[in-house]
């Protein structure tokens, strides 16, 4: 009965978002967000940081976080799509991870049931060597794994995950076979970065963020980054720029539940159309280091599906998933 | 070490090798079903095979051990504690899975263990519980912001 | 010398005075969630970081250093009083701790356990302070088949938890390495034991398995038998206060608990669990009192806890010198720098060295404060053993549910805890010893994922084993630990036929 109410009193907001009170309608909003994952992770953080701006700015009268952690995020989009269905206040923070988690997991809800709402931020893949490696560029890295892909050791993180896809990418442009990468995960960060200061492995593969305090000490060689172009924050053209073929980024974005009106839909992409431009959200990007990448609406959609079928393709070439 | 004079076959210890021969099958059930994907790795399978088959020796050395009756002996047992306190447990899993928040079922579960352990006064340790929960919440929920399960009595706060 | 002119000048940053104050409610904050179990500093501090943005670097990060050794302190509280390790690490203190405090000597248990934190953390922190730069490389150079050789020289001392019967303590551990398969396999991406459960698939969490075995399994335990076996609670018995021959017993168990923790601390993959293991297995064998342990024997909480506490510290080192976070609490420090726009690493001394040696300062104060704070209440603590049978359980059982949830809100992590409860009584009530699970689900993983690392590497050739000289040392040391018992026994045997 209240949530019949509530459904009610949501529809008469969003009716006057359309009939010109926007402003005064979105300030009203009282947004949920919910991060798939622990408190700590990227997702939560990413969370938490949009709960500051957005309240902050005033976009939203508050914003609440909720986690439900669990399985790359399987856990908190079953509970999206199956509790918040038609609720158009929540949100649900995601990533490039979930891609594949959700197809390696065999998830039986997938993105396809969420509505798609903004891209908000991305972080380029940094393959690296140890400093004293012979290998230099993108180029020799790549001869090398076409010469013998047994012989170049990857050190990165959880199976199927970016890193893992990104590697096998790698060594499909450098016209190697991707099922035959000797590919070794790490539970974490720190883990895979030891192993390869150590030089236990030939290459490491993760977020440029895990690797530049060691790229600017001259610890590790930064072989190049998986942006189209180079990025001005590195002084190495990136991988694609050298005639490697790769070009992969670990974006965050938000959904929304199904079931939501166009109207609701649209009064969360200009939240969160605002968000991204104010000066909250431009100042925690600047702190946090991560690279604005925003999209939003029907293009924002496009680049999802296209992500999912690329995904899909990579990780049933390398087993982890059965077409 | 004197053999005591009634060497029984013991039951319960029978049952304990039965069910750690079922634990082996299981591991071994579940390890059928991998697939072996990257050529360099030993594989997932390796680690499921050893403890299953560990499994199955134990069970046959609890088994010896049932025949020859050398578990410890054990006291007469009281049902009804048991089943107070994971019937508690029960009562705060179905809340929360739900949506009746977690504060009643805390209550409960302190005053079904209070009560499994001897005390006739389920109103006041309802009570009791229900005070501990609600500083919990308030410290977890307001000072750190941590989402705790929620129903109709949380949102009140 | 220069390490300590710049630790000298960290001192002066944290003792100012509203430093001093975000110290103070750090630690009273982490003592707060370290009680909890599943609740730790890393959540903590996760929690925290949005709230703490407007502070300055050097306040934040010291009340962050605070909670840090707060919720140790916190989880080896509960450990000893209640039998629900707040953390994972303190899991060993519960073994002989808890069975002190329920022979009256909770007072003797905490305070050993106090000063044996204060003494490991400020000896590992000046570890921390001269060591680093020649610690890190050695860590650094540990490889998959170096952890996998540590891995081994666990498992062999993991015997001294077994109890009287082999075969009973086998069948504990293989429970907990079944208990270890469950989830995703981080190397081939597939999930064993899972049955489709998502929740499955992240693994079973050390705490929900360590308290439901040990606070739940042993509530069920005492109440199932109340009407032939009352259990009698004495809050004190004998001194409160450490006697002299407490003292006497407990200071090599925390030196050498400090030389556990440390260096497997600094290892990127070493973590606190292990350290605490070994200190445990060691003090029993080395113990002029083997009769005490399984009663309560002191030297079987000095020597986990200073392990505990030492391993924290030993973390901080390729956190401060590499930008490596090898524990969820050194990540949250690290995205705490991250925060106010500084990178932990190699530059991170150089650059900006009144945040590094404030951030070291602060942990010597916080051990400080932690200890001044701590000793007095001891008495205060002890008291709760003293609060009626039923009321104490129940409140063991609130407390280990809403831990539970608090860190996971999902009813299938309540549902475990209650079998994991079920399992510990069963055990209980069949003479399986009970710490060999949580042992095997701690140490099996490690151990699997660490081989199949270096067998990847090496393309599968063993002799990488023994090739690398770490592992090699190791394994030999594991060898030596296996059959110098055996050896031992032979030459007594030899001697008395002598006579």
């Amino acid at each position: 009965m209240s949530q019949y109410r509530k459904g009610l009193w949501r529809s008469a907001l969003a009716a006057a978002a359309v009939a010109g009170f926007v402003t005064s309608a979105a300030a009203q909003m009282e947004l949920k967000i919910m991060a798939p994952a622990a408190p700590g992770g990227g997702w939560d953080q990413t969370a938490r940081s949009m709960q500051q701006a957005l309240t902050q700015s005033g976009i939203a009268k508050s914003a609440q976080v909720t986690n439900v952690p669990g399985a790359g995020g399987s856990i908190g989009i079953a509970q999206l799509v199956n509790n918040s269905k038609g609720d158009g206040n929540q949100l649900m923070v995601m990533g490039y991870v979930m891609v594949g988690a959700l197809l390696t997991n065999k998830s039986p809800i997938t993105l396809e049931q969420t509505t798609p709402i903004a891209r908000l931020t991305t972080e380029y893949e940094a393959i690296v060597v140890p400093a004293n490696s012979p290998i230099k560029n993108a180029k020799e890295l790549a001869e090398a794994i076409k010469a013998d892909p047994a012989k170049v050791t990857w050190a990165g993180g959880s199976a199927g995950g970016v890193d893992h896809i990104a590697a096998a990418l790698f060594a499909k442009a450098a016209g190697a076979d991707p099922t035959k990468i000797n590919y070794i995960p790490f539970s974490g960060g720190g883990e895979a970065l030891a192993a390869i200061l150590g030089g236990k492995v030939t290459a490491g593969i993760s977020g440029y963020g895990e690797f530049e305090s060691q790229v600017k000490a001259g610890k590790l060689r930064l072989i190049g980054l998986t942006s189209a172009t180079k990025t001005p924050n590195v002084d190495v053209p990136s991988i694609k720029e050298q005639g490697v073929d790769l070009e992969i980024a670990n974006w965050r974005a938000v959904v929304a539940p199904p079931g939501i009106s166009a109207d609701q839909k649209k009064a969360l992409t200009d939240a969160m159309d605002k968000l991204a431009q104010s000066k909250e959200w431009q100042e925690i990007l600047k702190t946090k280091g991560w690279e604005n990448a925003y999209v939003s609406g029907d293009a924002f959609a496009k680049i999802l599906a296209e992500e999912q079928a690329r995904t899909k393709d990579v990780l049933t070439a390398v087993g982890l998933v059965k077409s | 070490m004197t053999p005591s004079p009634q060497r029984r076959v013991d039951v319960a210890g029978l049952v304990i090798a039965l069910l750690l021969l079922v634990l082996a099958g299981v591991v071994w059930w579940d390890m059928t079903k991998l697939q072996i994907l990257s050529p360099y790795d030993l594989g997932p399978k390796v680690m499921p095979i050893v403890v299953s088959g560990c499994l199955t020796l134990l069970a046959i050395g609890n088994g010896i051990g049932a025949f020859r009756g050398d578990l410890p002996a054990r006291d007469s047992l009281d049902w009804k504690p048991i089943v107070l306190i994971l019937g508690g447990l029960a009562c705060l899993i179905a809340l929360i899975a739900f949506g009746g928040g977690f504060m009643i079922g805390t209550a409960l579960l302190f005053a079904a263990t209070s009560t499994a352990f001897g005390r006739r006064a389920f109103v006041t340790d309802f009570i009791i519980g229900a005070v501990i929960a609600v500083f919990v919440y308030v410290l977890f929920a307001k000072l750190l912001t941590l989402s705790l399960p929620a129903g109709p009595l949380e949102r009140l706060f | 010398m220069e390490a300590f002119t710049s630790l000298a000048s960290g001192l002066a940053v944290a003792i100012q005075p509203m430093n001093m104050l975000f110290a103070l409610i750090g630690v009273l904050l982490g003592t707060a969630v370290g009680v909890l179990p599943g609740i730790g500093p890393a959540l903590t501090v996760a929690l925290l970081l949005p709230i703490t943005f407007k502070l300055d670097p050097a306040g934040s990060i010291i009340m962050f250093a605070g909670i840090y050794y707060g919720g140790m302190y916190g989880g080896s509280t509960t450990a000893i009083l209640i039998n629900t390790p707040g953390e994972s690490a303190s899991m060993a203190t519960a073994l002989e701790g808890n069975l002190m405090a329920k022979s009256g000597r909770g007072g003797p248990a905490l305070a050993t356990s106090a000063i044996g934190s204060f003494v490991a953390g400020t000896i590992a922190t000046l570890g921390l302070t001269l060591l680093s730069p020649y610690l890190v490389d050695i860590a650094v150079s540990f490889g998959p088949e170096d952890y996998f050789a540590l891995m081994v020289v666990a498992f062999v001392t993991v015997s001294a938890t077994f109890g009287d019967s082999p075969v009973r303590g086998l069948t504990s551990l293989f429970i907990g390495l079944t208990l270890g398969l469950v989830g995703i396999d981080i190397l081939s991406g597939q999930s064993r034991l899972s049955f489709g459960i998502p929740e499955l698939y992240d693994n079973i969490e050390v705490t929900t398995l360590a308290v439901g075995l040990f606070a739940v399994g042993e509530a069920l335990y005492v109440a199932s038998r109340r009407h032939v076996h009352e259990e009698k609670l004495e809050a004190v018995r004998g001194s409160l206060w450490m006697t002299k021959d407490d003292w006497k017993r407990s200071w090599k168990p925390w030196l050498r608990g400090t030389a556990f923790g440390f260096p497997i601390g600094a290892l990127p993959a070493g973590g606190a669990e292990i350290p605490t293991f070994l200190s445990y297995s060691t003090e029993k064998r080395l113990t002029k009192h083997p009769e005490e342990f399984g009663r309560g024997a002191i030297e079987g909480v000095a020597g986990p806890e200073a392990a505990n506490n030492a391993a924290a510290a030993g973390t901080l080192v390729p956190l401060l010198t590499l930008g490596l976070p090898t524990s969820a609490t050194a990540a949250m420090l690290l995205a705490g720098f991250q925060q106010y726009g500084l990178n932990p690493g190699p530059l991170l001394f150089a650059e900006r060295p009144d945040l590094v040696w404030g951030l070291i300062a602060s942990l010597f104060i916080a051990n400080g404060m932690l200890l001044v704070l701590n000793l007095p209440l001891v008495g205060l603590w002890v008291r709760l053993l003293a609060i009626p049978q039923p009321w104490l359980y129940a409140g063991i059982l609130v407390f280990a549910t809403m831990g539970t949830i608090a860190a996971n809100p999902s009813p299938v992590e309540l549902v475990m805890l209650g079998v994991f409860g079920v399992l510990g009584f069963l055990m209980r009530r069949f003479d399986f010893p009970i710490a060999p699970v949580v042992v095997g689900l701690i140490l099996g993983p490690i151990a699997e994922s660490q081989l199949r690392r270096a067998l990847s590497i090496s393309l599968g050739d063993p002799m990488v084993l023994l090739q690398s000289p770490i592992s090699a040392t190791l394994l030999v040391i594991a060898l030596f630990a296996l059959v110098a018992p055996f050896v031992l026994k032979g030459m007594g045997r030899f001697k008395a036929v002598e006579d």
